[in-house]
Formats: C-alpha cells, structure tokens, sequence
C-alpha cells in the first residue's frame, strides 16, 4: 500500500502553486479547494472546486461559468454529473489516481486539460480530442476498458 | 491589450488557419499534372510550337504561394499558367500565335473537349470531372534575357529593374492583334516580375532575401513553412470569399495581394503583420488625375509597371470600389473581433463567422489534437497560479487516460 500524502501536505502544496487561492482542511479527514484555472492563455478563467472526504470521494466540480454544451450533445462528455458539473479526470478502476499522489501534479492540471479540451468540444462543433473511455463508447472504446481490466 | 502569451497563442491559430487554407494535396498534384501535361503536349516535336520550346509556367496565386480552396469545395480553382515561347516564327502576329496555341490544343482529343471559348488573352481549359479547376493559359513570347533581368532585379531588389523586364502577351482588343508582327509592338506583361516582387516583400521576414530560382518555381511549394505575408493574403481573401460569396464585385485577389505586401513591414508572425496589414493597406492606394474622364481616380499601381492600375475598373464600376472599402472595414472590425473574445470557444464563433465553419473547425480539431499529442508524448506542463497549460510550467501533466464517463 503507497502511502498516503498528509493533508498538511496537500494543503501546502497547493498554498505554494496558488497563493491566491482558498483552502479548507479539517485535520487528516477533509479538504477543499477552491481555485481558478485559465487552460490556455486565450481561454476563460474557470473556478474549480476540489473536495476530498477521506474514505468517502475525492470530487471536482467546476463551480463557474456554467459550462455550455455543443449544439447536438445532451450533456457534458466525461463528466459525472453535468448538472454539477463534476468532473471524471481518470478511469477509476486502473488506479490511475490515489491517495499518494499531490493534487496539484496530478487532479488539478488534468482539470485544467478538462477545460482546453471542453473549450476545443465546443469550438469543434462537439469532437472531444481529449482521449478517455467512454463506458457507453462503442466496441473499441469497450475492448479498450477490457484490455485495461485485464 | 494581449500579452506575449496570448499573442503566441493566437499566432499558433492563425498559421492553422493559413494551413487549413492551402488547397489539398491531392487537388494541388492534380493540377500540377495536369498543366505539366499540357506543357508536355504543346512541345512534342510534331508540334508546330515545339521549335520555340513552348512550357507552362505557373502565375499568380499559385505562384505567390497565395492559393486558397473554395468556400464551397465544389467549387472551381483557378489556376494561371503562362505558356512561354522563346521566340516565334518571323511571320506570326498576335493571332497567329494565339491560333497556333489553340490548334495544338486542339489535337488533343482531351483538351479539344475541355477548351472553353477563347478569351481576350487566354485560352481556358475546364476539368469538368472531380478535379474540379480550370486553367487559363496566356500565350506569350519570353525570350532569354527576361529572366536574367528579373535576376539581377532580384539580388539587386531594385525597383527600376523590375520595370524593364516584360514579357509580350497577345490581347483581341489591341488595334494591330492581326497585323504586328513585331512582338516589341504587343502588350506587354510581367506576371513573374510581380511574383519575384512579392517574394522579394514576403521574404523580408526571412534573415537573407529569397532567390529568382526559389521565387519563381515551375511547381511550388503548397504547404511546407509559408511566410507571413503569404498566410495573412490567405486570410484575407477567404475574409473575402465569406463576405461577398459569388458576388462579381468584390474586391479582386491582385488587389488584395499587392496591398498587402505593400503594407507588409517584414513582421516575423501572422498576427502582428495581420493587424499591422490590414490597418495600413489603405495608405497604399493611390489618387491619380484621369485625363479622361478629368477627375481624380483610385490607383493601385502594379509594382512593376507603375502605369498599370488594378484599380482600373473602379470608375466604370463605382460599386467595385464602395465593396473594396466595405471589406477593408468589415475586416478590421472581424479581425478585432476576433482578438478580443475570451475562450477558445468564443474565438472560434467570431473566426466561423469570418473564414467559414468547416475550416474553422478544423483549426480547433489541429489545436485540440496537438494538446493531447502534448499530453502523450509528456511534454506538457501547468504553470503555477493560473493553471494554464503548454510546454513550460512547474507540474507536468503526466499520463491519465482521461477521461472517465
């Protein structure tokens, strides 16, 4: 088992990558962070909510603007909640993400990559050039989550 | 007010623009071929021109380096040729040469199909099939020392050298087209003066000036590294192509790349020269007393023929100039537009309007599939307190496989 960077830690680290932004901790069990993130320098400036409950989740949100969606989709792509705006950064099943890891190397510029490629979603008419799984992808989207799990 | 970052961003968009212009490859080999086998057939030597080694030469866009695809796709290209003779039979005048040029044309069961009616100075060929251009071809006489002028033009870059290189071009309307035999007494012309000129100007951007041999090419380049000047006449002629669509009136290519690469200052990115163009380029024409007509008249002089107007049309056809002048404002407004807007979204709804959707798209396509080559390849990085993304930054942004659901 890796071990588990203290939230001291977290919190430090994201103090020294964003000085002006807001962080909340509650001991070793909870910390949020409240921060903007611009993607590209020509992109809109978006504010990121970043809340970890040890044990329970560990969630990204994008509390504003609210997010636009391209003409023809019904909802964002990789997201877990649109309404929310809640954010899907990694498969979740390749440990691609844990405890071990700073946020601020590895959540927080994935969120950022979120936002280019949801600015490129929309200025493509709706192609999402960011990669990922799909779960409801078609057949090579699916062969693809198979060869991961196997 | 942009700062440096931005302003790299933006140059990044605009050269994908530029690029997303160019005519494909497989239309652009098409029709190198195509003129190739023209030229070809013109000097087998069963041919009554093949004594005065007759080859086609590209002018104009093509040769600028300048070409754009149509708006539409199924529309139809354009594309310039010069057909070179180095001299001719004593006895030929304008019309024998021309009748020649189509005869040959002619006997060729292909091109017999493919010619339209004759032109004032061209023959025209249509490809009717999926290559979709035509190719107007001006029968000219060039004899040696052309080229050797324009050459010492070029490595001199002297103005005046220019001017004493011409070609001899027939023209219907001239009074001796059936009777000089002199081809010192027919129009003259200097369509790749003009293309060592603009490659003169659009090198400027480059530390050591351009060559004849690199200017003038029998096949240039269609992609690889265009210049600034090169890319921002793209943009402004598909500005135009949205604009004005098939409206007769709109402002001619000559016109727009003659202003543009006067008003060029040898800015080395697309934006800055873009601006700079588009807010200058009226300075360069001119108001010249018409005899005539005895008013003043807009003059846009040819830069190696100085008593050449492009402009020449505008007072017959004052709509001409008032959709010149609505264009130059329109694209000023379009292109601030555009450098104002926040979002990458955002710049592409004021760029769609502008240069077209699909080509727009596919910019943003190029940019959004560059980031995640970025990505992979482990090269991208965060910079700290913005968050924002590129090859410099404290955190890299290491391998996800983003996204999930």
């Amino acid at each position: 088992m890796k071990k588990r960077i203290s939230l001291i830690h977290q919190a430090g680290a994201l103090r020294s990558y964003f000085p002006s932004s807001n962080i909340t901790r509650k001991g070793e069990r909870e910390l949020i962070w409240v921060g903007e993130l611009t993607p590209t320098p020509l992109s809109d400036t978006y504010k990121i909510k970043l809340h970890f409950l040890d044990g329970e989740f560990i969630r990204i949100n994008v509390l504003a603007p609210v997010l636009r969606l391209a003409p023809t989709a019904t909802g964002l792509p990789h997201v877990y909640s649109t309404e929310k705006q809640e954010l899907c950064l990694y498969y979740p099943k390749d440990n691609e993400w844990d405890p071990s890891m700073y946020y601020v190397r590895t959540l927080i510029p994935w969120a950022s990559e979120w936002l280019y490629h949801y600015e490129v979603w929309l200025a493509t008419g709706g192609v999402w050039h960011g990669g990922g799984i799909d779960h409801n992808g078609n057949e090579e989207t699916k062969q693809q989550v198979a060869a991961l799990l196997n | 007010m942009l700062t440096p970052e931005q302003k790299k961003q933006f140059n990044e968009i605009f050269d994908h623009l530029s690029k997303s212009l160019n005519i494909s490859k497989e239309r652009y080999d098409q029709a190198v071929a195509s003129y190739q086998f023209v030229g070809d057939w013109l000097a087998r030597p069963e041919s009554a021109l093949a004594p005065y080694k007759p080859e086609i030469l590209p002018q104009g866009s093509f040769i600028f380096g300048t070409m754009i695809e149509p708006v539409d796709e199924c529309d139809d290209l354009d594309i310039d040729l010069v057909c070179r003779l180095t001299g001719k039979n004593d006895s030929w005048t304008q019309y024998h040469l021309k009748k020649i040029v189509g005869d040959r044309l002619k006997d060729h069961g292909t091109f017999k199909r493919m010619l339209d009616k004759e032109g004032r100075r061209c023959w025209t060929l249509l490809h009717r099939d999926q290559a979709r251009f035509h190719m107007d071809i001006l029968p000219a006489i060039i004899n040696e020392e052309y080229f050797v002028i324009l050459e010492k033009a070029m490595s001199a870059n002297r103005q005046q050298d220019f001017e004493t290189a011409a070609i001899r071009i027939t023209d219907k309307l001239t009074h001796n087209y059936s009777s000089s035999t002199n081809p010192d007494e027919w129009l003259k012309s200097n369509p790749f003066g003009l293309a060592a000129w603009f490659k003169l100007r659009a090198s400027l951007a480059l530390q050591k000036a351009m060559s004849l041999n690199e200017a003038i090419q029998p096949v240039p380049d269609n992609e690889t590294n265009k210049l600034p000047l090169q890319c921002v006449v793209q943009i402004l002629k598909r500005h135009r192509d949205i604009l004005f669509k098939g409206d007769e009136q709109k402002p001619i290519s000559i016109i727009i790349t003659v202003l543009s690469a006067r008003a060029y200052k040898g800015e080395t990115d697309v934006l800055d020269a873009l601006i700079s163009i588009v807010n200058t380029m009226e300075n360069f024409i001119e108001e010249r007393y018409d005899r005539a007509s005895g008013k003043n008249v807009k003059w846009i002089s040819n830069p190696v023929n100085p008593e050449e107007n492009f402009a020449d049309k505008w007072p017959a056809e004052p709509a001409k100039q008032e959709k010149f002048f609505k264009w130059l404002e329109c694209v000023k407004k379009d292109v601030n537009q555009v450098i104002t807007q926040k979002g990458l979204h955002n710049i592409q709804t004021a760029m769609a309007k502008s240069f077209g959707e699909r080509t727009v798209n596919n910019v943003f396509s190029k940019i959004g599939e560059n980031a995640k080559a970025q990505r992979d390849g482990g090269v991208m990085k965060m910079a700290a307190s913005t968050g924002v993304l590129g090859s410099s930054g404290r955190a890299h942004v290491g391998y996800h496989n983003n996204f999930g659901k």
